[in-house]
């Protein structure tokens, strides 16, 4: 499974929503996630990969697909 | 529970609440004292062992786990605790993570606690959202309302699941086998009530639980139903009018007849003391946070050393009828019978 998918899942599982509108352009706003979802996920995704994810990284995330690039390039670093 | 000695551990956030870390700790020692549930305090090291002294305190009486932080009131909680991932929160629910401590009593910040344990101990599958439920103990025993503040804005179906930890609680904690779920509403007729009672009356009347319908205000203390589902905005205002009413019949009474002020004092001070009038026992100062993966008990800010007591004999009973799983085994059952849906 590709980390955009493993970061989907995530995510879905957490905010309760479908992952088909977890699009690289959909906001965290338009998929209805608070930001206790936020937080989980965040949290849940640095756990997952073994990454850490600052708080001045994450605000600076557009949509699902700024995430995703910023994870992926952690964990290729992880090796 | 510890292995060896067969006792509930229970993690205290030695630095949360208006009175930490004194009363906290103070808390503490009176309930290790008795020697049936093993203490673990989670705070500034210096700052306790200084207090654990003041207590005069033994130095095997407690563990001390260091966490270096504190999460104050008014932190946006959910930021708070990326931000401070070593406070005694954040260390304490990791606690009950590992499997270091059975339990986590906290005062600090409620909204802290809650994302804390939310993030870290993970929700149980079928609930979205934890809930702070309770019961109003004296003038209604068999009663419990949820959610009591930690949700204020909710949709339909997270009433169900808090129905649903409400039937656990009464079943687990009260030992009613088939409680009795009532909505609170402004009509005991189907169609009364705001949009949100409206939406979720018929998904409690589909649920399997044991739902009899809308409920209000007057019904309460009367005991109309052992859970009363309603959301945490609500379920806030109810809980404080609730616990000032002691207080305000002895203040009204003294006023009101000032010939029998000193029998008004005896009655409210001495005989039965104001709390007793709204609280007793277990019930007084903190509540269950249902719904995470784990046992945590949120106290109230101002919670003095014998509310520590409370909360941590609670949360041991908490552990010792498994108030997680039994949670987990209710929603599994109605999930089998078709009656919940995605969202809980």
């Amino acid at each position: 499974m590709s980390v955009e998918e493993q970061v989907r899942d995530i995510v879905s599982r957490i905010a309760h929503v479908d992952k088909s509108i977890i699009t690289r352009e959909a906001t965290f706003k338009e998929m209805k996630a608070d930001s206790l979802d936020i937080v989980q996920a965040l949290v849940a995704v640095e756990e997952t990969f073994d990454i850490e994810i600052p708080d001045e990284e994450a605000q600076k995330f557009r949509n699902f697909g700024d995430f995703v690039d910023f994870v992926e390039k952690e964990a290729a670093k992880k090796g | 529970m510890s292995p060896m000695a067969g006792k509930v551990r229970v993690a205290i956030d030695a630095m949360g609440g208006d009175f930490a870390p004194d009363e906290v700790i103070k808390g503490a020692v009176m309930v290790a004292r008795k020697g049936d549930v093993d203490i673990i305090l989670v705070g500034r090291e210096d700052v306790i062992q200084k207090h654990l002294e003041k207590q005069g305190a033994p130095p095997d009486l407690v563990r001390v786990v260091h966490a270096a932080e504190v999460i104050r009131e008014g932190e946006p909680p959910a930021h708070a605790i990326r931000q401070k991932r070593q406070s005694s929160i954040v260390v304490g629910v990791k606690l009950v993570r590992s499997g270091d401590a059975d339990a986590f009593v906290s005062a600090g910040s409620s909204g802290a606690v809650a994302s804390a344990a939310a993030t870290y101990l993970g929700m149980v599958q079928g609930i979205e959202r934890p809930t702070i439920g309770g019961g109003f103990s004296s003038f209604a025993p068999n009663v419990v309302v949820m959610d009591l503040g930690a949700n204020v804005d909710c949709k339909p179906h997270q009433l169900v699941s808090f129905a649903i930890a409400g039937t656990v609680y009464a079943r687990t904690i009260y030992g009613i086998d088939n409680p009795t779920v009532g909505l609170l509403s402004t009509g005991s007729e189907e169609g009364k009530g705001n949009e949100l009672a409206k939406e979720a009356f018929p998904l409690l009347k589909n649920s399997g639980l044991n739902f009899v319908g809308n409920v209000e205000g007057n019904d309460i203390l009367m005991g109309k139903a052992n859970v009363i589902v309603c959301d945490g905005f609500v379920g806030n205002v109810l809980l404080k009018f609730y616990e000032s009413i002691g207080d305000r019949a002895r203040v009204w009474l003294m006023g009101k007849y000032p010939s029998i002020k000193g029998l008004v004092s005896f009655l409210f001070d001495r005989l039965v003391p104001i709390k007793k009038l709204s609280y007793e026992g277990e019930e007084e100062g903190s509540g269950i946070l249902w719904g995470v993966d784990g046992v945590v008990r949120i106290a109230h800010g101002a919670c003095r050393a014998e509310h520590i007591v409370h909360g941590v004999v609670a949360a041991q009973k908490a552990v010792q009828v498994d108030i997680v799983g039994n949670l987990k085994k209710e929603i599994a059952y109605l999930t089998e019978q078709g009656r919940l849906d995605k969202g809980g």
